[in-house]
């Protein structure tokens, strides 16, 4: 599809016209290493030299907790009213591993079940790519099948250039958007786009510190359930739910009314974590993963199992925010490389 | 026996389990081993047999608290004490040492902290690399140990540790306010601050009950202030400034802030030691005296 240039000057007038006409999400820096995707004003608060943000932008098609719908009851009667969904929004700045995750939360929501919470968002949010520009020392997204400037699941992929950034235009929507704002951007007439990014994206392939070897392994998982290891690990992990809450492909969630009259309220839901320890927990007390050995094995299965079994696709892209962030050192790129080591001595 | 052993990458640390001689070679003790291990005791209050930690000087307070809540009995526990020069900021290390790499040697000093690896040695500058919460530390040495494994490290004085907290409560209301809403509204709720948490044992946690219900899941403002401010005052006088909650914090709530005012209250009110400072004098807040003035009954 096509490609354009925009200067700096430019895309910071685009991105200023982008939050008037929509609701524009972006990287914002919050503290000296915390940066989020929130709702922004303008170019102003937005900061593109980030790498991956603390949490994953899936908040935003997933939020952490949303409102489903508002009840009140009256002579034996219940009316149910809808909750405000919002309307058309840019999410903006998205690092390749980050689209990846949206592409592996699709099936889950827009799959043989239709959440239409989840559907709505897909549909009005635009979904602008930003290729990286350095990798962190915890990337891995090579190793999951992705990488650094890849625009894949995109409507537009930018890339940093020397005089500005290119875009290149992956699907009608993006090619929608750039129209609506051709003043902004200048055609690729020389064809510097493609080359640009693929450069990049060679000097960056070169920078990935720790890279892992993902075969055999679910094929060894289909065939061991009960691993001495898993315990092993559990005996370390915390059971908080930092590295569930900040991944970009993790979807659990809970269901819940607040009513503080009991005659009228609002059902929610929001993010649940298979690494706490009630999470399986069922009426009557009964708990099918009753220790941290069950949970820690349930949440390496999904990502490296049953994700393929259910959607042939894994259920990590290598964004290294677990790596980073679990406070105990529990790596995922460790855990594949210790089940491949396992896996040799079966 | 609960110690240290080498992690994935050679900026981490990681809780090492082990019940056989031929595994001690695996522990370490470098200035990244920064885990505070005492809270591993709550999960083996039930198994048979005795469990050996190691602590360092902030840890070893955590110990103690957990003896006097009767959370674990003196008898089952062995407290390997390990004197703490301090530790260094993992940062920096990882920005500097390839990440494959393992610390062969490692040395602190006066001055700076020295890293030996096959790639040679890496020294840091003490005064920047040293981590905030060991620049405030008295207690180097473990106020409590069956084996001291090092030389003693006399008491510190620090000055003041609480300019960040008295540089807060100078604030008018309204700042102070708006700063503690810009910093709770970014709370995920992962509960890693409580989980991490030494002073955390109850069986069931308040935050995870559902019938009452006393703070909802939903993740806004209010509820997490609520959550935030009711598990300040649950650990109140029961924090052993471990500085735990802080470093594990995802999105860098300052921690250490909030739960450091009340331990600022608390000394003030009460002329205490930090809580787990000794073994005899039961924090002030779990402990029934006659004198008691009873101001408010
Ligand atoms: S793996 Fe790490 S981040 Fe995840 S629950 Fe365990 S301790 Fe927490
Ligand atoms: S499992 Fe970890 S590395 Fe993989 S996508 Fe989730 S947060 Fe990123
Ligand atoms: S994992 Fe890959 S795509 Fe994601 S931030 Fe790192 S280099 Fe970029
Ligand atoms: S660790 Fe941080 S994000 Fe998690 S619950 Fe505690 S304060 Fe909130
Ligand atoms: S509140 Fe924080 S500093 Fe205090 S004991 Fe708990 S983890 Fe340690």
């Amino acid at each position: 599809m096509e490609a354009y240039t925009i200067s700096r000057d430019n895309l910071r007038t685009w991105l200023d016209t982008l939050a008037r006409d929509y609701t524009l999400i972006a990287p914002v820096r919050e503290e000296e290493t915390v940066s989020l995707f929130k709702p922004v004003r303008g170019f102003a608060e937005i900061n593109l030299g980030y790498t991956n943000s603390t949490v994953s932008p899936k908040g935003w098609l997933f939020p952490q907790t949303e409102e489903m719908f508002f009840f009140s009851t009256s002579d034996g009667q219940i009316t149910l009213a809808d909750a405000q969904t919002p309307g058309p929004a840019v999410l903006f700045g998205l690092r390749p591993c980050d689209i990846k995750g949206i592409l592996a939360l699709d099936p889950v929501f827009n799959g043989a079940y239709q959440d239409c919470y989840y559907q709505k968002r897909r549909q009005d949010t635009i979904l602008v790519g930003l290729s990286c520009t350095r990798v962190e020392r915890h990337c891995f997204c090579t190793s999951m099948g992705g990488g650094p400037t890849d625009g894949e699941g995109a409507d537009l992929l930018l890339t940093e250039m020397d005089d500005g950034y290119g875009i290149e235009v992956l699907t009608p929507r993006g090619e929608e958007l750039v129209n609506r704002y051709q003043q902004y951007f200048d055609a690729d007439r020389e064809n510097r786009v493609i080359p640009a990014r693929e450069e990049l994206g060679k000097k960056l392939a070169r920078q990935f510190t720790r890279n892992v070897d993902t075969t055999g392994v679910k094929e060894f998982l289909d065939q061991h359930f009960e691993l001495p290891y898993w315990g092993e690990l559990a005996r370390r992990c915390l059971g908080c739910g930092i590295c569930t809450y900040i991944c970009p492909t993790c979807h659990c969630f809970d269901i819940f009314d607040q009513s503080p009259d009991g005659e009228s309220g609002v059902r929610s839901r929001c993010w649940d974590s298979c690494m706490f320890s009630h999470f399986t927990r069922m009426a009557g007390g009964h708990n099918p993963r009753p220790t941290q050995k069950e949970r820690v094995r349930n949440r390496f299965l999904h990502k490296l199992k049953y994700h393929r079994d259910r959607y042939n696709l894994d259920g990590c892209v290598g964004c290294g925010r677990c790596v980073t962030r679990c406070p105990v050192n529990i790596d995922i790129r460790q855990i594949i490389a210790d089940l491949q080591e396992v896996a040799r001595h079966d | 026996m609960i110690g240290y052993a080498p992690g994935s990458e050679v900026s981490r640390v990681v809780p090492a389990f082990i019940s056989r001689e031929d595994e001690v070679d695996r522990l370490v003790w470098n200035p990244l081993c920064i885990n505070n291990l005492a809270k591993y005791l709550l999960d083996y209050r039930h198994e048979p047999g005795k469990v050996a930690v190691v602590v360092k000087g902030c840890d070893s307070r955590a110990i103690i608290r957990l003896l006097q809540d009767n959370q674990i009995s003196r008898e089952k526990v062995i407290i390997l004490g390990i004197p703490c020069p301090g530790l260094i900021n993992p940062d920096l290390v990882a920005a500097r040492l390839d990440p494959g790499a393992q610390i062969t040697v490692a040395a602190v000093s006066e001055q700076d902290f020295s890293l030996q690896t096959g790639e040679g040695t890496f020294t840091f500058a003490r005064d920047e690399a040293l981590l905030k919460k060991c620049r405030d530390c008295e207690q180097h040495t473990p106020v409590i140990a069956d084996f001291m494994l090092g030389e003693e490290i006399p008491p510190n004085d620090p000055g003041d540790p609480f300019v960040a907290v008295k540089t807060l409560e100078e604030l008018p209301v309204e700042e102070r306010s708006a700063y503690w809403d810009k910093q709770f509204s970014r709370c995920l709720r992962c509960y890693a601050c409580r989980n991490v948490c030494p002073a955390c044992t109850c069986r069931e946690c308040v935050f995870d009950q559902a019938e009452p219900c006393w703070v909802a899941k939903a993740n806004n403002l209010s509820e997490n202030t609520a959550f935030h401010l009711i598990r300040a005052f649950h650990v109140a006088g029961r924090c052993v400034d471990c500085g735990e909650c802080d470093r594990v914090c995802p999105v860098n709530i300052p921690l250490s802030l909030l739960n450091r005012k009340i331990l600022k209250d608390i000394k003030d009110l009460f002329n205490v030691p930090t809580p787990g400072t000794s073994l005899e004098e039961l924090p002030p807040l779990g402990a029934f005296t006659n004198s008691d003035p009873d101001e408010f009954m």
